[in-house]
Parts: structure tokens; sequence; C-alpha cells
């Protein structure tokens, strides 16, 4: 069974077993509007928590994206490199971006689950 | 400063604008999508709250010749109806601004950038030696522009056949339904399009009914972000960017724009400069890969640095990446491979026209049916 977790930096990350997939929530890609452009790191890649893994670009402004959990990148999803707009249609399906093989399975204990990453968004659009 | 609220802030909030403070006006960068809004003036319509430009009125019989002096175009070769784009340019032929002149009956209406509106009004005050009046009527006034396939066919509804026959860069002042308003046939998208000039008051009106008679021709809410894409993909500078005080009109080719045959305070400079040559020269480029380039990204050929981009944006109509930039003036052939760098990678880009959609204003829709 799997659950989704979220960060700070309004990314999402859908943990089955050790394994994970990331992307960016609605509430981000709402934010950014339309996605253009996106960099994501290679297959192999090992990285560690709240590093950078890539960049996603909208008309607006380019901004970084930062991992949720340590972890070796067992796959990227390159259909999205010419179809960034997918991230702003599909944020949580097609838009999906790497997933990770878990390094550490602690830090899952540090990042929010959905009721309390609601909560925190709704607290950041009233400030 | 606060910045100011254009009289449709309410209608933009109503349709869910998502409003920035630009030039110290608060206006809708978007509504939705900018990239829809972008495509859906080339295939149908689009209104946009342009009210933050500034209009300075200069007024009475000695209105022409003062500007003559300030100016680069002949205002003189204009008629009452006609209007015309112009730069005001300093003695050392740097751009203050560029701008509408509309030839009224009796005055000349200048539409000048809103961030640059007060350095302009100032600069005329001060060489105003001649007791000319000059009005600032930017509060006054607010401006629609409705650019697109379709928008004739609202303005023929909502203000009658005699808008609706005007030529490219040509407008008619008349009352209509009671209240006054200037219509022009222009626009900074390259689609053909009129802009709508009324009172503060009246522009929630005729927003309503514009909006109203839209229904049926696919009129989309524009923003801001709407309006920078449309006007790159025309290839048209934006002050602040293709233009500033640092810039001459040669090498920002609007040449076009200048008139050497008038007298004007930035002549004997720009003589010299056309003696001398350009070192510079404004092009239009496009990505040849996916690669969002922004202002200040150098620009190469080979392992040279040659310029710098001054705009850049994602074309939804042409569905690539396009540019303008400064580069080194023996570079500056179309056709010539260049590369920006983005975030630390080049990416190549090859130097086009900059007209990079075909241009459908009022003019070029004659010409093809000629």
């Amino acid at each position: 069974m799997s659950t989704t977790k979220f960060t700070k930096s309004h990314e999402w990350a859908k943990v089955d077993n050790d394994t994970a997939v990331i992307g960016i929530t609605d509430y981000a890609q709402a934010q950014l509007g339309d996605i253009v452009f996106i960099e994501l790191p290679k297959s192999g890649d090992s990285l560690k928590q709240s590093s950078q893994f890539g960049t996603v670009e909208s008309t607006k402004a380019a901004s970084e994206l930062y991992l949720p959990l340590s972890g070796k990148v067992i796959e990227v999803n390159e259909d999205l490199i010419n179809n960034p707009q997918w991230i702003n249609e599909f944020p949580q399906e097609k838009g999906w971006m790497i997933k990770i093989k878990i390094e550490n399975p602690v830090e899952l204990d540090g990042l929010m689950d959905e009721v309390s990453y609601k909560e925190f968004v709704d607290k950041e659009a009233h400030t | 400063m606060e910045p100011k609220k254009t009289s449709l802030y309410q209608k933009h909030i109503q349709e869910k604008g998502k409003i920035i403070d630009f030039s110290g006006w608060l206006l809708p960068v978007e509504y939705k999508s900018m990239l829809f809004e972008a495509k859906a003036v080339r295939t149908s319509c689009g209104i946009f709250d342009a009210s933050h430009m500034g209009e300075l009125l200069v007024k009475g019989p000695g209105a022409v010749d003062f500007l003559q002096r300030f100016t680069s175009n002949d205002i003189s070769s204009l008629v009452p109806g006609q209007m015309q784009y112009n730069l005001f340019l300093n003695e050392d032929a740097g751009v203050i601004d560029d701008l509408m002149i509309y030839r009224k009956e009796k005055d000349l209406l200048c539409v000048v950038n809103a961030s640059n509106k007060d350095k302009v009004l100032a600069w005329l005050t001060e060489n105003n030696s001649i007791g000319i009046e000059i009005e600032d009527a930017s509060s006054k006034m607010s401006l629609i522009a409705l650019q697109g396939l379709t928008a004739c066919n609202i303005v023929r509804e909502v203000f009658g056949r005699d808008f609706e026959d005007l030529g490219y860069m040509s407008f008619l002042e008349k009352k209509a339904e009671g209240r006054d308003v200037l219509v022009s046939r222009s626009g900074y998208t390259g689609e053909d399009g009129f802009e709508i000039y009324t009172s503060w008051d009246d522009a929630g009106f005729w927003w309503d009914k514009l909006v109203s008679a839209g229904k049926r021709y696919g009129l989309t809410f524009c923003g801001l972000g709407a309006r920078d894409i449309l006007r790159i993909e025309a290839g048209y500078p934006l002050y602040g960017h293709e233009i500033d005080e640092e810039t001459n009109p040669y090498e920002a080719s609007l040449g076009w724009a200048v008139k050497l045959k008038k007298e004007f305070i930035a002549r004997d400079r720009l003589f010299k400069i056309k003696e001398q040559g350009l070192k510079r020269k404004r092009v239009g480029f496009i990505m040849q890969s996916r690669a969002l380039v922004r202002q200040g990204y150098p620009v190469y050929s080979g392992e040279e640095k040659i310029g710098e981009v001054t705009s850049g944006t994602y074309s939804p109509n042409l569905e690539k990446f396009i540019g303008m930039a400064y580069i080194e003036k023996d570079y500056a052939q179309i056709g010539a491979k260049i590369s920006v760098e983005v975030r630390g990678k080049r990416y190549e880009a090859e130097i086009t026209n900059f007209s990079f959609v075909n241009q459908k204003t009022k003019k070029n829709l004659s010409k093809e049916a000629a």
C-alpha cells in the first residue's frame, strides 16, 4: 500500500515500500503558472534529502526542485521533457518526475501527510 | 508608493486575474494561463486593460512644432485622425521613451509607457520655454485593447460600422451611447485590433459591453503576460528591454521611425552614428531546443561572447522558444547560428526575422487582398 508525503517546498513523494515517485503539488503548479521547461537528473544519480534534483520553469520564473528523501534515481519521466504542461494538467499523475530507491526511511517521519500539507498550504495562502 | 488600481480593477478580481504590481499599477499578469490567452488572440480575440499607459495632451497650434524637436518621426506628415509610432530622443540619440502620437483636430495625444510617464512629462516641461500647454490626462483616461481576428466584429456591434471601417493607424473620436470614446485601429500584438480610450468612469461600461458582445466571437480575458508574449512574437520592442537611454534607434532596428530631413535635437548625433557605423544590432532568434531565455543571458558565436538577450519567451503560437538580443553587428545575419547560455549551459539558436508570426494588422490584411 502506498502513502503520499509532502514537503514545505511543495514536492510530493508517493511511497511504495522502498521506492518513491516524486513530483510537485497542484498548489505549486498553480503558483508557477504555465510550465514550459523541466530539467531532471539522470537515472543512477544518488542525491541527498533536500538537495536540488532539477529545475522547473514557467513563463514567469525558474524554480528549483528539492528532493523529499535521500535516494538513488531509478527512473526518470523522459516524456515530461517534451510535455512539461503535464505538470500543470496532471501534477500528481502524468506529471510525475522521478522515481527513487529510498536510502533512509527514517526521513519519512519528517514529511507531512496530506492533511497537514493542506493545513500548511491554507496558512501559506493567507499570509 | 502605493500601487494604483485601474478603473477596471474589480473586473479583474471578479475574473480571478492574478494581480501584480506593474510599473506602479495593479494589473492581471494572467487570468488562467498566459499561453492560452496569447493563443486566443491569434485564433479569435482578446481583451486587455491597458489603462496603465500614460496619456499626455500637448495642446494648441504650437503643439506639432514643439514635439517635432524632441521626436524622431515626422509628426507634420499626419492629418487629424491619423496616428504614428514615434520616439522621444535625447541629444545623444538615446531613447527617452517610445510612444504613439494621435493627431487630433487641435491637440496631440501622446501615449507613453507607464514606467516613463513622469520622466517624459518632467523632460518636456523642462524644455518647454514657449509656454505650450501639456496636460497629464492619465488619471482621467482608461484604455481597453481589443486584439485579434474577430475584434472588428465586436467593434461593429458595440460602436457601429464607422469604427469597423477604420484604417490601420487611424482613429475616430465620437460619442457613442452619449459617451465620448476614441477608437484607433492599432495595437501591440501584430494582429488586427483596436485600442479604445474612454473616460476613467466609462471604462467599466464599455468593458462589459465588449465582453458581452464578444461572447459569440471567442473573446478571452488577457493579462500582461499574454501582452508580452504577443509583442515578442510580433518583434515589437519594449522599453527597458530592447530600448532605453543607452540604445539608439538604428541599432534597435527602428530606423524607419527616424526622419533626418526634419530638425530635432538628436539629429546631429544620428548623422554621426550613421557615419561611424553601428557596433551592435537588435536581432530576433529561435531556439533550436527547449530553453527559455531571459533578459541579460549571454549570447555566443562559438566561444566568443557577442551580446546579451533583451527578451525571451515561449511562443505558444509557434510552439518554439524565441527571443531578441543585441549582438555585435557583424554577426547579425539572418540564418546565422548563435548560442545562448541558460544557467551555465549553452543552447543553440538561429537568427531570424523579427516578426516571428505573420502580421495580420489591417495594413497587412489589405496588402494580401490586393
